[in-house]
């Protein structure tokens, strides 16, 4: 009936993480640790998962073998693994201080601090740092998998402060691993309302607090400069760069060219910015131009992609960031670019005309002649050939046809060209990718007096014919050129020259089955691609709902909502009733669930109430036994079937049933017995 | 003037009012009480600070690298925070505390006091009971009540209350501590000290000195009566009852030096202060009890006729704990 006291007196002067304690602590730091090892150094990955088996495997030593002295590891040790990791990652890295070195120190950190934890105390510090390290796979990958592999990690949080709290083999409570899950997980699930209403509702920031490191997002896409090799390493990502919702009519692959970074300096090996970043204006066309809306993954640069050629400046939603922070302009040379980098996911409609000339101002041509240092045998070639061809198309027309005639290889595995690329490229290599064309394309016409420059972006696409959008990944960039002939820029693509279906049908197309092209830009292995592409679609609506939920989406959000009607306080006001009425729901829930889980308690209280009516309450201090014997004694002729409701009773309460058959044989035996009870009424009338 | 003084009072009344709600620091509880929300108070523990700043970290860096998935996996861990809160209040809430006694003891002695929780409907976990410096508790299952008992040192004798009363938990995951307090008018008894090594005890009211009879705390037996409720079980007639004759309780000669004796303040030696004195009657007390003589006591304003029993001796000692009365 009564429970008897289970603890007394004072509390003990120091406590120690049990075992079960360390090792629940371990599960967690091991799920939380496994999401960010693929985005790290193998060394470091294994590093940290290591230092905690190694701690579980001790553990588990002490536990076979409790005569032993525990397996301990002197703290002194630990400092020097913390500074050995310092300098590893370090090494590794080249640097300390940025994203990617403070995640693999974290990382192994909160591998070495789990070897010497001691205290509870230990123990919250290390279920926060878990907290950390569940956080920080998000910095690489926000795929809806990412999401779905921290999702064991933090159920786990909530098991390992559940086996904090109460430790339950030194307590009375029994521990499963099975039902601690599950009542984390349930608890999970009861916050989750509130996890949705604030990140629907807690805004955003329009740019960041304090500085991003500076290899944030350094992998991400086009670059700021063109050396040879730096598109070919783009085009072994499968990464999406952005995708397109096409008002009306898909453009044919010929002429998906998205229009990036523009460079005109040439240095004889990268090509750079260098015209001053004027503002250009749009051509004015009479032909149809088409309307479709970009959603830009964030590419960490202030570019904005258009088809050749942008007809409008881009229309981003009313009251988003970039917005309020400066219009995006369009540059000289036909380039969008926004005030500030991309750091969200922005999505913009524009206007493009398919166009691949247009006029030039005059004095464009003196920042797109120069020549650069080295590559003396290209010069000394192109002077030659500009001897035959006084003409600047025909001119044109035989560099095209000396790529197109002899034996040039497109391929995504050029050697590596130290000194004057160009030159070893036209004369000795002659494989290249496309930045190797465009360069020496640009290159010959520059030195034959003809205005040239490098246009970077990504040419082609995908539709997916399940979302009926377009994806265009990283591994769609691309670099072509531009030549001023007549007053006019006009683009020509030398790839196109040696490797005319790159530009027809994409890279997989291209290229020779040999060489490693990314998965998803091949044309064989249709049920692979088209499941992949089912995959890509649910994706585009996480991306767009989910990971692309910013501020600008929030806000049109808001509005669509009419939220943004009211002021500040009349939405704290609501929001704090919305969280008031979740809690009246689960703690009633969970009231009304605790009373209707037990069919023994059910048919008890009923008893109870029934018995009360017939005049014999029970008292708030009387077990089952007792009431049942005092019910026994005012009614004798019922004594059996009180006798046996009182104790089949007390059995499932108090007893240990481990069997469910006996539990539900004593369930029956308890609603028989009640039964057989006659009314209240008729009880209350009995003759004592 | 008059008003304003009324209302003055108003007000102060109210504060108090509101003051003993909040923290129930007079014994208001005169019943059984069930925990409501008016009583339940929830704050964050060392750990859930830890886990609250946590998270503020976590949503900062999220929002400043707009990493929307650690925005959400902020909030998850933030819900599960809130729903551990209306966990520990549910733990809490609806459980039933009744006062069930006060224990008595011996300066220098613990004494206990007990309380019954009833679970209700619902299992409680890891509930502890702090009174006065004691600490009980335990889990209690659904629809089962746990006996607490909480044992408070008495270094002192006189009328001990139990105090205000905490009920607190950290169940489920030790981020909040969830508490009510309840306040019960319960009060024990601490006798004073019995004096060790205290001389005999005095003369019966016969005049003969018993240690002329042998020197023995034994009394003559003078015959047996029915046993009544509160006899001391020492005097009961065990013989008989295993003889299956019935309940009966002996009765001893008040003659010679088992009589009956008053333990008089009076009487003992001036020199000695208020404590000791109170000590050797007490010492007096239990060894007249311990000998099954009846005896009676006197002390400045408290007179009990010779007498024996159980509640004879309890009331002796209460006089005596109580002195110089209440």
């Amino acid at each position: 009936m009564s429970a008897a006291v289970s603890f007394g007196g004072k509390r003990p002067a120091r406590e120690t993480l049990s075992p079960l304690q360390s090792r629940c602590l371990g599960a967690l730091l091991i799920a939380a640790q496994l999401p960010q090892a693929v985005h790290l150094p193998i060394w470091v990955a294994l590093t940290g998962i290591m230092l905690v088996g190694l701690r579980i495997l001790l553990l588990r030593r002490d536990r076979l073998r409790p005569q032993n002295p525990p397996g301990r590891i002197p703290s002194w040790t630990l400092v020097i693994f913390a500074v050995a990791a310092a300098l590893a990652v370090r090494t590794s890295f080249g640097y300390l201080v940025g994203r990617d070195p403070s995640v693999a120190f974290l990382y192994i950190l909160v591998a070495i601090k789990y070897l010497e934890a001691r205290s509870p105390r230990d123990g919250t510090l290390l279920v926060c740092l878990a907290c950390f390290l569940l956080v920080t796979p998000f910095f690489y990958n926000q795929s809806l998998l990412a999401a779905l592999a921290a999702l064991p990690a933090v159920v786990l949080v909530g098991v390992a402060l559940d086996v904090l709290t109460s430790d339950p083999q030194a307590g009375s409570r029994s521990f499963t691993w099975r039902s601690a899950t599950r009542r984390s997980a349930m608890m999970m699930l009861q916050g989750l309302p509130v996890a949705m209403l604030l990140f629907f509702v807690f805004p955003r920031l329009a740019a960041p607090l304090w500085g991003l490191p500076s290899d944030y997002g350094a992998k991400s896409g086009l670059s700021d400069s063109m050396s040879p090799g730096q598109i070919s390493e783009l085009s072994l990502s499968d990464n999406v760069a952005f995708r397109v919702d096409f008002d009306g009519a898909v453009p044919p692959p010929a002429q998906r060219y998205w229009r990036g970074p523009v460079f005109s300096q040439f240095d004889g090996r990268t090509w750079s910015f260098g015209q001053p970043g004027l503002r250009g204006d749009f051509t004015p066309y009479s032909t149809p131009r088409i309307r479709y809306t970009v959603t830009l993954e964030p590419n960490y640069r202030p570019w904005l992609f258009a088809l050749d050629l942008p007809a409008a400046l881009p229309a981003l939603a009313a009251g988003s960031t970039p917005v309020k922070d400066g219009f995006p302009i369009l540059t000289r040379d036909q380039q969008l670019l926004l005030r500030m980098p991309v750091t969200q996911a922005l999505s913009y409609t524009q206007l493009s005309v398919l166009r691949s000339s247009y006029p030039a101002a005059r004095d464009e041509a003196r920042y797109n002649l120069g020549i650069g240092k080295g590559n003396a045998r290209t010069i000394e070639f192109a002077q030659e050939l500009r001897a035959q061809y006084p003409d600047d198309a025909a001119y044109v027309r035989a560099v095209l046809a000396k790529f197109n005639r002899e034996e040039f290889v497109y391929t995504l595995a050029p050697p590596f060209m130290e000194h004057d690329p160009v030159d070893m490229f036209l004369f000795d290599a002659r494989r290249g990718f496309c930045e190797h064309y465009a360069s020496a394309f640009v290159l010959l016409l520059r030195a034959a007096g003809i205005p040239a420059r490098v246009v970077t972006g990504y040419q082609g696409g995908a539709m997916n014919p399940r979302g009926n959008y377009m994806i265009v990944r990283q591994s769609d960039a691309h670099a072509w050129s531009e030549a001023m002939i007549e007053g006019r820029w006009q683009r020509f693509d030398p790839t196109a020259a040696v490797a005319p279906s790159r530009i027809e049908i994409g890279l997989g197309g291209a290229l020779p089955s040999s060489e490693m092209v990314p998965l998803l830009a091949r044309l064989d292995m249709t049920w692979l691609k088209s499941a992949q592409l089912a995959w890509d679609a649910f994706n585009h609506d996480w991306a767009r709902n989910v990971v692309g939920f910013n501020r600008d989406r929030q806000r049109s959000l808001w509005h669509d909502w009419k939220l943004d009607q009211f002021a500040p306080w009349q939405i704290v006001v609501l929001i704090a009733l919305l969280v008031f009425a979740w809690g009246a729901m689960v703690v009633g829930w969970l009231m009304w669930k605790r009373r209707h889980q037990e069919r023994a308690l059910v048919l008890w209280d009923d008893l109870n109430r029934r018995l009360a009516r017939a005049g014999l309450p029970r008292h708030a201090y009387e077990g089952p036994l007792a009431y049942a014997t005092r019910a026994a004694q005012r009614w004798p002729q019922f004594s059996i079937a009180f006798a046996a409701i009182g104790e089949s009773f007390a059995t499932l309460r108090y007893g240990a049933l481990p069997v469910a058959r006996e539990r539900e044989a004593l369930v029956a035996t308890l609603e028989r017995a009640i039964e057989v009870l006659p009314a209240p009424a008729a009880l209350r009338t009995a003759p004592p | 003037m008059a008003a304003s003084l009324l209302t003055g009072m108003r007000a102060s009344a109210w504060l108090a009012r509101v003051r003993q709600r909040a923290f129930r620091q007079a014994p208001g509880d005169h019943a059984a009480v069930v925990l409501r929300h008016s009583r339940i108070y929830i704050l964050p523990t060392r750990r859930g600070w830890a886990m609250i700043a946590t998270l503020f970290v976590l949503l900062l860096t999220s929002l400043n690298y707009a990493l929307a998935l650690g925005i959400g996996v902020t909030f998850l861990l933030a819900g599960l925070l809130a729903a551990a809160q209306l966990h520990t209040f549910r733990n809490l809430a609806g459980i039933e505390i009744t006062p069930l006694a006060a224990g008595e003891t011996f300066a220098g002695g613990q004494i206990a006091f007990t309380l019954a929780l009833h679970a209700g409907s619902a299992a409680r976990t890891g509930i502890t009971v702090t009174g006065a410096d004691a600490r009980a508790g335990g889990d209690i299952a659904a629809g089962a009540a746990m006996t607490v008992t909480l044992d408070v040192d008495a270094p002192k004798r006189g009328r001990v209350s139990l105090g205000r009363v905490t009920l607190t938990s950290g169940y489920p995951f030790g981020l909040w501590r969830g508490w009510a307090y309840v306040h019960f008018p319960l009060a024990g008894i601490v006798y004073p000290a019995a004096e060790s090594g205290a001389p005999p005890l005095p003369h019966g009211l016969g005049g003969a000195d018993p240690h002329a009879q042998g020197a023995s705390d034994d009394a003559d037996l003078a015959g047996l009566r029915e046993y009544q409720r509160g006899d001391s079980p020492q005097r009961i007639a065990w013989k008989a009852v295993a003889r299956g004759a019935g309940w009966f309780t002996k009765e001893f000669d008040g003659a010679g030096g088992g009589g009956p004796m008053m333990l008089a303040w009076a009487a003992l030696p001036a020199a000695l202060p208020v404590e000791a004195r109170l000590s050797r009657l007490t010492a007096w007390v239990l060894a007249a009890e311990r000998a099954a003589r009846p005896f009676g006591l006197s002390l400045p304003g408290v007179h009990l006729p010779p007498q024996q029993g159980r509640e004879h001796r309890r009331a002796a000692l209460t006089a005596l704990a109580l002195f110089p009365g209440e």
